[in-house]
């Protein structure tokens, strides 16, 4: 009876490594959409006192993210709208705020992300917060983000807000 | 003839307390606590932390409290109840309390908030205000949530219609 038990807590192990192992290998487009929306968040965080080559690197890196024909849409009450399309204007965006803020701190919680049927695209939605120097509290907003098959990597489309309250 | 149990050592003191009589029993016990606790916590009673001044003198900022979830399972939300609603999930929420109800007209008006045009008596507000705001119409689904801080910029405090499925539950206490 305890040997039955223990092949079975041995099995249990051994099927949840191989599981674990085959996810690590070979993620499907979810892990792959959400790897990607964490590299998005350290992209667009800036860490203090950033040197200006680190800053252009993080800046490109955060456009790479980003398909040659994306939009972004972002609305933050109290501030003004933001509406970038393209890559390069992603970039131009990222860099302006680098030179705006000495410190920023992006982070995404409750990612959900829907496939579409063809699984070439996706939608996600999400909470971000940004920690703002001066701020006592962060700026919380409910994004969209879209998200496109790009020659087997998974590029972001779309941005905008959701209204949580209208 | 000495019995077998009389054969076997007594388990020591602090082992009985921490593992009792039966460990498999207490195993058992553990576990039903563990899932009963994660159940409640996640289905029932969610613990929050206030932060932000918007629903002051209500609730000041980093006090603990809860979430009922339940609270709406029989009946929908009523005008006066302070409510979390969640955002793309319940990791962070809004705190605001309920003044309009679904089909009402909502306004501002010299810093009252008028429902279907009469002004609504609100005892917890404790700062008046001057905000003024068009009326709206709300949806068969939809809520009107505000804050209790009204010494708040009208622009700078968050407040709206929220739709039905976005109203978590009751805050506790």
């Amino acid at each position: 009876m305890k040997d039955g038990f223990v092949r079975l807590a041995l099995l249990l192990a051994l099927a949840s490594g191989v599981f674990w192992c085959w996810h690590y290998l070979f993620p499907g487009p979810e892990l792959l959409i959400r790897k990607q929306l964490a590299q998005l968040a350290l992209a667009a965080s800036i860490s203090p006192n950033e040197a200006p080559l680190a800053r252009l690197a993080k800046a490109q890196r955060l456009a790479e993210l980003f398909a040659r024909d994306a939009q972004v849409n972002v609305e933050v009450p109290g501030r003004a709208d933001q509406t970038f399309s393209g890559r390069e204007e992603v970039q131009q965006a990222a860099l302006g705020a680098r030179a705006l803020l000495s410190t920023l701190q992006v982070t995404f919680v409750d990612v959900n992300v829907t496939l579409a049927a063809n699984k070439h695209s996706a939608i996600t939605h999400l909470t971000a917060t940004a920690d703002m120097p001066g701020e006592r509290l962060p700026e919380v907003e409910e994004l969209e983000i879209g998200f496109t098959n790009v020659d087997n990597a998974w590029l972001i489309n779309k941005v905008q807000t959701v209204k949580t309250l209208r | 003839m000495p019995t077998e149990v009389q054969d076997q050592p007594k388990p020591g003191l602090v082992r009985r307390a921490l593992i009792g009589r039966s460990p498999r029993l207490t195993l058992l016990r553990v576990v039903i606590w563990i899932v009963a606790i994660f159940a409640l916590r996640t289905y029932a009673l969610l613990p929050i932390r206030v932060e932000g001044v918007s629903m002051l003198p209500t609730y000041k900022e980093n006090r603990i409290n809860f979430v009922n979830c339940l609270a709406y399972a029989f009946h929908p939300p009523q005008r006066g109840d302070v409510v979390a609603i969640r955002y793309a999930g319940r990791s962070i929420m809004l705190c605001k309390r309920i003044v309009g109800l679904p089909d009402e007209v909502v306004a501002f008006h010299n810093g009252h908030i008028e429902i279907n045009g009469k002004v609504l008596d609100e005892p917890y507000v404790k700062t008046r205000c001057n905000w003024e705001h068009p009326p709206k119409r709300l949806g068969t689904n939809e809520y009107y949530v505000v804050g209790d801080n009204r010494s708040m910029e009208f622009e700078a405090h968050t407040q709206g219609i929220a739709d039905r499925d976005r109203i978590v539950g009751r805050i506790l206490l």
